[in-house]
């Protein structure tokens, strides 16, 4: 529990620049306090109490409270809560100091705020143009509330380059994206490459946005976003959607059904169980190693089934309402998924078994793509990235969420922090996963599937919300507003951390070490491109001009 | 005309039509053990052969940096190695025994990896750079080791002339034959390197450099160039025999070379096995783990040199 003695040490050292402290729920935490004071504020809880930072939000609160607001989320993990600083700027120069120097993890985040709304992070080392598309004009924000979901801005450019920085001395550039074979989705790393060796890169990403945040801000109901939240990722969208819908439980205070919290946990796992047999065979494919690849991909497909069976989809299950869920487990599939468990487990267990001991594929992983404490606290990295370094980190334990804290589970950890240790990480939480869905199934009881809501959710409140993804932690920030819609709703998917790790993973590393080394933080691109309001066509070729390409669609739509 | 040289086109000929007919099925036995071992179903035995019409089949573009240079690659490729199949006996005697010897071999063994380092230059992209920097720094620890082999068996057998080193000379010594079983294993360890296979296909390695050298290949030339590769691991497969495994226990013609290409599909099972079973090795691992080889191997010279 995070103590009263601790808020009063805060309260005693920053008196007057911290305006208010609301504890809503005794896991939450919101501190308003005066822009001066942010920078130090956030120093103390980062730095002096040992928070791990999540994310930073822009809000345009300007209809509402008359001004912008900054909200700097912070975990302390092991007193269960989740913390969120919040700062007003008025509106007329919406400036706010940055905190990159004090938690280097906010740099995309504050980056993020500026591009999107225009509020400029006063001190970041590194203010370049991250997420909108380079023929943007400069001075058009998508996320303030004064641009509609459907703007197109006047004088899009869509010839203007991206301007890359000069690489360093006696480095060649070798493009790594935006299409590689072991990319899955479209992302640029700009390599500077010394001989075999990489001395840096340069990272632009985002190009798959699709305004998923606008729209449900602009256009969509509470449990339409339920919907749009599982496509956000294609592997982890049960986690998304159940995210979503407990931020939103938190801030309306809805107290959901037992059995929904089973559902969603047995669900959950399910998906962990998959994608982490994806994720295996994935990164023994890249390092060459194609017969794990195929076996892991076997051992996965009768949990696709299982899946198929209980949702009627092999993926995109459709599982939460605000509330509860949409459907039950009904008792004669349980035999079936204990089946489904035991040959899991015999199955995975001769593989990893032979995994760890095959020295082969440990020399191409061990002191691979090293991350090491410093940068997990630094970079605010989560995950099997950050088990690995032997940070116990786990939100299904840490801030327990739907029935996390009736089963038992061991939060695994190793102390390499490199592509090895993840490999076992990963490995080995298989078979928590198992454990956690047979306590399920034992404790299950019948029970409604759904909490009964009457009035509308009330307006302006703050929802929280930490999953544990099969990638690290997923979280939801959510506001709630009028019109049976959010306000804002941040999503901040375990990627968009754990890729800002991986220049320093990747740096004074062999060329060969690269696709490994971003393979093992299972890069979830779409999971990080999640906004942005047109979605325009970029694919410019010499026979198509992309106004051409435009008109063309836009006939065929006609 | 006399009698000897017809003998001597009709088996160079023979050579070079078995390469050319039985090393896409030879791909094909891979791909279906491989195909087991991953529990899959895999194509049938054919489908290179299908392949291979399939890309001749295709459009030709040149998109290369130097065109001329990435045709002239492609077609010395597959000229260079089916030049070798003429050399070296392949369960007949060795064709063109007169002319030339193994210091012909072991350059025509290293011109045919220079084709490939030539079709990466000309691609010009930066992946074929890498790749072709790369495959250099294997040719130049591969082919001495080739070099070390040939060379304890042509002081074993006093002698540079093909049909004698080439039939299992490095046993050919009084006593038990040390510096011959040290080579063996040498070669057996290196030999997925010399077919350019998992894992040391490393100038390729397609989930890092797609396809190296290849990158700028596409239809007729790509075919040419893989149809080169596959023959190569006949080629290669064929040298291991001659030089280690010759013995045919004395059985007549026709069986006698039945035996020969029998032997040759165990080396491709034992490939195929290799590669289903291990992942890439990065090339700074490979380098050190060939120096080792070679080092080995220097010291087997010498050994052969006092006799033993």
């Amino acid at each position: 529990m995070f103590d009263q003695a601790r808020l009063n040490r805060l309260k005693e050292r920053f008196g007057a620049s911290l305006l208010r402290a609301d504890m809503p729920a005794d896991k939450r935490l919101f501190l308003y306090v005066e822009p001066s004071a942010l920078k130090d504020i956030c120093r103390y809880i980062f730095i002096d109490m040992d928070a791990r930072y999540v994310i930073s939000i822009g809000v345009d609160d300007r209809p509402f409270s008359g001004s912008f607001m900054v909200v700097h989320n912070f975990a302390f993990d092991r007193d269960h809560l989740l913390c969120s600083v919040i700062v007003l700027i008025p509106p007329d120069d919406p400036r706010v100091d940055s905190i990159t120097d004090v938690a280097p993890a906010a740099n995309w985040a504050e980056r993020e705020i500026r591009d999107m709304l225009g509020i400029e992070p006063v001190g970041h080392r590194y203010p370049k143009r991250l997420i909108l598309p380079d023929g943007w004009p400069d001075g058009v924000y998508p996320l303030r509330k004064d641009i509609s979901w459907d703007h197109v801005p006047e004088g899009f450019d869509g010839g203007r380059e991206y301007l890359f920085d000069e690489p360093p001395e006696g480095c060649m550039v070798v493009p790594f994206g935006p299409f590689h074979p072991t990319l899955d989705e479209p992302s640029h790393f700009r390599l500077y490459v010394e001989g075999e060796m990489v001395r840096g890169c340069e990272y632009r990403g985002f190009m798959v946005h699709r305004g998923i945040e606008k729209l449900s801000e602009t256009v969509m109901s509470y449990n339409d976003i339920n919907i749009m939240a599982e496509r956000i990722c294609g592997i982890c969208g049960c986690v998304h959607s159940v995210a979503y819908s407990q931020a939103v439980e938190a801030a309306a205070a809805i107290k959901i059904p037992q059995r929904a919290k089973y559902v969603r946990t047995i669900m959950l796992e399910i998906e962990r169980h998959h994608s982490h047999l994806l994720w295996a065979g994935l990164a023994c494919h890249i390092i060459g190693f194609d017969t794990m690849f195929m076996q892991s991909f076997r051992i996965r497909e009768p949990i696709m089934h299982m899946a198929e069976k209980i949702t009627g989809n092999r993926k995109t299950y459709g599982l939460c309402v605000i509330g509860g869920v949409r459907w039950d487990i009904p008792l004669e599939l349980h035999g079936e998924i204990r089946q489904l468990l035991d040959r899991l487990e015999g199955e995975w267990n001769p593989v990893v078994s032979s995994l760890s001991k095959d020295r082969n594929i440990q020399k191409r992983t061990r002191g691979v793509g090293v991350a090491d404490r410093n940068a997990v606290k630094n970079m605010g990295l989560v995950g099997p990235v950050a088990r690995a370094a032997g940070i116990d980190i786990d939100c299904r334990r840490d801030h327990p969420y739907a029935a996390y804290d009736r089963v038992e589970f061991d939060v695994i950890t190793e102390q390499g922090g490199d592509v090895w240790s993840r490999l076992l990480v990963r490995a080995r939480e298989v078979f928590e996963s198992i454990k956690i869905i047979r306590h399920c199934l034992e404790k299950m009881e019948p029970g409604p599937l759904q909490a009964e809501i009457k009035d509308e959710l009330p307006v302006g409140r703050m929802g929280l919300s930490s999953v544990e993804a099969p990638r690290g932690e997923s979280h939801h920030f959510v506001i709630t507003g009028e019109n049976n819609r959010p306000r804002r709703w941040r999503v901040r998917a375990p990627t968009y951390q754990n890729l800002q790790g991986v220049p320093l993973m990747i740096k004074d590393q062999q060329i060969a070490d690269m696709t490994i080394s971003l393979g093992s933080i299972d890069p979830c691109f779409s999971c990080t491109d999640r906004l942005e309001t047109i979605d325009i066509k970029s694919g410019v070729t010499k026979i198509w001009s992309q106004e051409e390409l435009q008109k063309l669609a836009n006939r065929k739509k006609a | 005309m006399n009698d000897s040289v017809i003998i001597t086109i009709s088996i160079g000929l023979a050579n070079i039509v078995m390469a050319l007919l039985l090393a896409p099925f030879c791909q094909g036995v891979m791909r279906k053990v491989t195909a087991i071992i991953q529990s899959r179903k895999g194509p049938p035995l054919w489908q290179p052969y299908y392949d291979l019409l399939k890309l001749l089949g295709k459009e030709d573009i040149e998109s290369g940096d130097s065109p001329v240079m990435q045709r002239a690659a492609v077609y010395m490729s597959l000229a260079t190695v089916l030049t070798i199949a003429c050399l070296i006996p392949m369960g007949l005697s060795a064709p063109m025994n007169s002319a030339g010897d193994v210091m012909l071999l072991i350059y025509l063994l290293t011109f045919s990896g220079i084709c490939t380092l030539l079709g990466g230059l000309a691609a010009g992209s930066t992946y074929s750079l890498i790749g072709i920097s790369r495959q250099m720094m294997i040719m130049i620890m591969l082919e001495p080791l080739f070099t070390v082999a040939i060379i304890v068996g042509a002081v074993h057998a006093q002698s540079f002339r093909l049909d004698t080193v080439l039939d299992g000379s490095v046993y050919m010594n009084r006593g038990f034959p040390w510096s011959g079983v040290i080579m063996l294993v040498i070669m057996l360890l290196s030999f997925q390197a010399f077919v350019e296979r998992v894992p040391f296909d490393i100038s390729e390695a397609e989930t890092e450099l797609m396809e190296g050298p290849l990158i700028e290949y596409s239809g007729p030339k790509l075919a040419v160039f893989k149809y080169a590769s596959m023959v190569k691991l006949i080629i290669y497969s064929a040298l291991l025999i001659d030089i280690f495994f010759p013995w045919h226990g004395g059985i007549s013609m026709p069986l006698q070379w039945m035996l020969f290409w029998l032997k040759i599909f165990c080396l491709v099972l034992l490939a195929a096995l290799v590669a289903a079973t291990h992942a890439r090795y990065r090339i700074d691992q490979a380098v050190r783990f060939f120096a080792l080889l070679l080092a080995v191997g220097l010291a087997a010279v010498v050994l052969a040199g006092f006799g033993y």
